[in-house]
């Protein structure tokens, strides 16, 4: 027996054996719950992360997706579906047919909220309806939906249910969904959260 | 029986450890960017779903195992398990051509059995192999090695699975290899 | 606790980091690499590989536990460091079903064929005729199995578990089940090494081609 081999196996032992005595990563940053309704009646400016979220995977027929940043932006990374249309081309005829719904709701994004608040306004004052925006933008996307914090084992069951939900939300944008059936119990648990009152969000 | 030693030919192969190694870092780099492991059935699934489509497109899209890998933008060849595998045959040559191992095209067997029986040995293995990895998600590269890697239940399923199936087996073949 | 702070986290694709036109480009070079890998470590020729089953060459194991355990470690040490996110890696889903019987099928092909897609692709690039007829019956054997299909769809997705993990069915962390893979391949290593020099003392010495 090669005196290197046991040199190495005794490397790989020392190393599996390190990790189990890794100590736990504590999360430091607490989740602060906002309660939206998403009340059609009175509409509110602002949809969750989760909402956008909720509404890709069911294939909602009633929204759109409108990203407000510049072209390259968009064409590096965006929402599944979305069209793009930048701030500065907000008056233009394209943005016309886009914007210019009466029964489909158009959800503005950008980075953060910034631009996107920016834009409904100018939109609102164009006259169109059912404008709204997505709180946090795609940072608040990537920090709720593509890769969620786990909040305490001491925080309320709403939580933890939407931790769960936007766990398997993670899953489905990131391309499991290709292998996942989407029909099954396991991953997305969305057929919990058809209660319809309250959805939590917020970066 | 032939003892005699056949030492005029030796290939040069890495340490076997070494090359594991290599591997276990080439699948960790494979995790780190893409998030999925490596495979290599994919590819020759991607080139029977490219046949059927040219050949009887209406019944590629009736029957619900193709369809789910045609897509109107492009062909199903356009996905990374096909290059991976291109690359893989490029891999093997480069090394091939390094250690001195590529040579004119030759049937290897066992001196106990013939070409032509390997050959049909080779086919059958290929076709059960074929319907083995589709349905166990995956062959030895792509369901045994990446998905034990990545801790998937499944993955250590089919790893030990196929190899134990394959020792249950081993036996009523040995007349093939040894 | 970021120890070492490698500002872009992992998985780079799934979290949009690589611009689209290079996820070819990269699994072409990490083809390359894996091509390399196997038929250097003598994966290209099937008496090599076979050679697991009969105790006179036992490569086939040496190389898959070590590079088992070297991706599970690494990638549990880089989740730590927060280098990759262990959330979003594709983990193998579950289907108890058709993996149980598909496994065993490629036992048979495994012994009969003596390769697998990925090493007969090797084997083909250095000439080997039967790698060939290998992939071909590869390509057949989809095929078949793709007309199947609607027959047999309802087994084909039986006993999903879902993507499951081995700490998860067996109830314990995944750095338990690195560690016990590291002490059983080790203990492999050893028993196996034992057991080929025996064996290659009866047997005939095979010539390469």
């Amino acid at each position: 027996m090669n005196k290197n081999y046991i040199f190495l196996a005794a490397l790989l032992i020392i190393l599996a054996g390190g990790l189990l005595f890794l100590p736990e990563k504590n999360n430091q940053v607490q989740e602060n719950p906002e309660n939206l309704m998403w009340d059609i009646a009175q509409p509110t400016r602002y949809v969750t992360t989760d909402q956008v979220a909720k509404m890709i995977i069911e294939k909602d027929p009633l929204f759109q997706l409108v990203d407000v940043r510049q072209n390259y932006d968009y064409e590096y990374f965006s929402l599944p579906g979305a069209y793009n249309v930048p701030i500065d081309s907000l008056l233009t005829e394209i943005s016309d047919i886009i914007l210019d719904t009466d029964d489909i709701n158009t959800i503005l994004y950008s980075d953060d909220d910034i631009k996107a608040d920016q834009a409904w306004v100018i939109a609102k004052r164009m006259g169109y309806n059912n404008i709204y925006v997505m709180k946090g933008g795609l940072n608040c996307w990537i920090r709720t939906i593509i890769q969620p914090e786990a909040p305490p084992e001491t925080a309320p069951i709403t939580d933890l249910e939407l931790y769960e939900f936007r766990k398997g939300a993670s899953l489905f944008f990131t391309g499991a969904a290709i292998s996942v059936d989407t029909d099954n119990k396991q991953g997305l648990k969305i057929t919990r959260k058809k209660k319809e009152t309250v959805a939590e969000g917020g970066c | 029986m032939d003892t005699v030693k056949n030492d005029n030919y030796i290939p040069k192969y890495i340490n076997p450890y070494f090359g594991g190694v290599l591997l276990g870092i080439l699948l960790l780099v494979t995790f780190y960017i893409t998030g999925r492991g490596l495979g290599a059935s994919g590819a020759v699934k991607s080139a029977v779903v490219t046949t059927v489509e040219k050949v009887a497109p209406k019944h590629a899209g009736d029957n619900a195992y193709y369809d789910k890998f045609i897509s109107s933008d492009h062909s199903p060849m356009y996905n990374w398990l096909v290059f991976e595998s291109i690359g893989m045959v490029l891999g093997g040559l480069i090394s091939g051509v390094l250690f001195g191992r590529v040579k004119k095209l030759r049937i290897e067997h066992s001196p106990k059995i013939t070409g032509r029986t390997r050959l049909i040995a080779a086919g059958i293995g290929g076709i059960l192999f074929g319907i083995g990895s589709q349905l166990s998600r995956g062959c030895s590269s792509g369901a045994a090695l990446s998905g034990t890697g990545a801790f998937s239940f499944g993955g250590l399923l089919v790893m030990v699975l196929m190899f134990g199936g394959g020792y249950l087996f081993a036996y009523f073949f040995r007349k093939l290899w040894i | 606790m970021d120890l070492i702070n490698l500002n872009i986290m992992g998985p780079l694709i799934p979290l949009g980091h690589i611009a689209t036109g290079w996820d070819f480009v990269i699994a072409l070079l990490i083809g390359i690499a894996f091509g390399f890998i196997l038929e250097a470590s003598g994966f290209s020729s099937s008496r090599n590989i076979t050679g697991v089953f009969y105790g006179y060459n036992f490569v086939v194991l040496r190389v898959f536990m070590t590079a088992v355990v070297v991706a599970m470690i690494g990638l549990l040490y880089f989740n730590y460091m927060g280098w990759i996110d262990l959330n979003l890696v594709f983990v193998l889903p579950t289907y108890l079903n058709s993996m149980i019987a598909g496994s065993l099928i490629m036992g048979l092909g495994f012994v009969l064929g003596g390769f697998c897609p990925g090493t007969s692709y090797t084997a083909i690039a250095i000439g080997k005729i039967d790698a060939i007829v290998f992939t071909a019956g590869l390509f057949l054997g989809i095929f078949i199995f793709s007309e199947a299909f609607p027959l047999i769809e309802g087994f084909y997705n039986g006993g999903n578990l879902g993507s499951i993990t081995m700490g998860e069915m067996f109830g314990v962390s995944n750095q338990i089940v690195a560690f016990s893979f590291v002490i059983i391949a080790l203990i492999a290593f050893y028993v196996t090494w034992l057991i080929e020099k025996k064996v290659r003392r009866k047997i005939t010495p095979y010539k390469f081609e």
